[in-house]
């Protein structure tokens, strides 16, 4: 039997069973983190935009001015 | 299936429909990469968890890898790593895992499985890994080579040794 014959015949079986356990952990627990920062981006926009209503929108550019660094306004690739 | 791309676009915008996707994409061959590293079935389902809840962290934070697959194969390969220094390796009899599954009611691929699945467990770990990552994932050996930290000859050279050795063991079994 050559190698291509041994590749061929690895290839033709599946991939073991994931467990619906860790299925679970995985999705509940990533899930939970985006929802959590979706949340978070939601409540700061909200602010945002009733400080700007009644004429405070200088105190979120002053905060912006203040706090934020060029990073947090891109996605920033490891 | 959405594109790597529109995946980590749609987990930075916090959506855990696009994780799930993502997840889904890669979840089995990463099981069994991580499976063929440290051999234990509950270590490679935490060390699968690790990773991608750890990418879901750093969508939350705005931050996510350029090549995601890349990303996620050397995130897993740490990580077993990592482990595998902290604990001794298990004897071959003491591990009851699968690397592969035959389709069911094949009786002469059933066998076979289970002699192949046996051979790959018994190769030296980076020589299983090369098999495993070129068979299953169509890495490229330049990919192997840079996750292994060695030269594309080595990686290529493990891949060998490894067939041999698989041959071997199912000329042994008679097949």
């Amino acid at each position: 039997m050559d190698d291509e014959r041994i590749e061929q015949l690895l290839r033709g079986y599946e991939l073991p069973e994931v467990s619906r356990n860790l299925d679970h952990r995985v999705l509940r627990e990533g899930g939970a983190i985006l929802e959590r920062a979706r949340t978070r981006a939601a409540i700061e926009d909200f602010g945002r935009s009733l400080l700007q209503l009644f004429g405070f929108g200088y105190l979120t550019w002053l905060v912006d001015l203040a706090t934020t660094t060029d990073a947090e306004y891109r996605v920033d690739f490891v | 299936m959405p594109q790597d791309a529109e995946l980590i676009a749609g987990m930075i915008r916090g959506e855990s429909g696009a994780f799930a996707d993502l997840y889904q994409k890669y979840r089995a061959r990463l099981h069994q990469y991580a499976l063929s590293l440290i051999r234990s079935r509950m270590e490679a389902e935490d060390v699968v968890h690790d990773v991608f809840v750890g990418l879901a962290k750093q969508a939350s934070e705005g931050r996510m890898p350029r090549e995601l697959s890349a990303y996620l194969y050397v995130s897993v390969r740490n990580r077993c790593v990592d482990r595998m220094r902290r604990k001794p390796e298990l004897p071959l009899d003491d591990v009851d895992l699968e690397l592969m599954v035959a389709p069911t009611g094949d009786e002469e691929r059933i066998a076979a499985s289970r002699v192949l699945n046996r051979a790959l467990l018994a190769l030296p770990v980076e020589q299983a890994e090369v098999v495993v990552l070129r068979t299953w994932h169509d890495l490229e050996f330049s990919t192997i080579a840079r996750m292994q930290g060695t030269s594309v000859n080595t990686a290529l050279s493990r891949y060998q040794y490894g067939l041999a050795k698989l041959r071997k063991e199912l000329a042994a079994d008679g097949r």
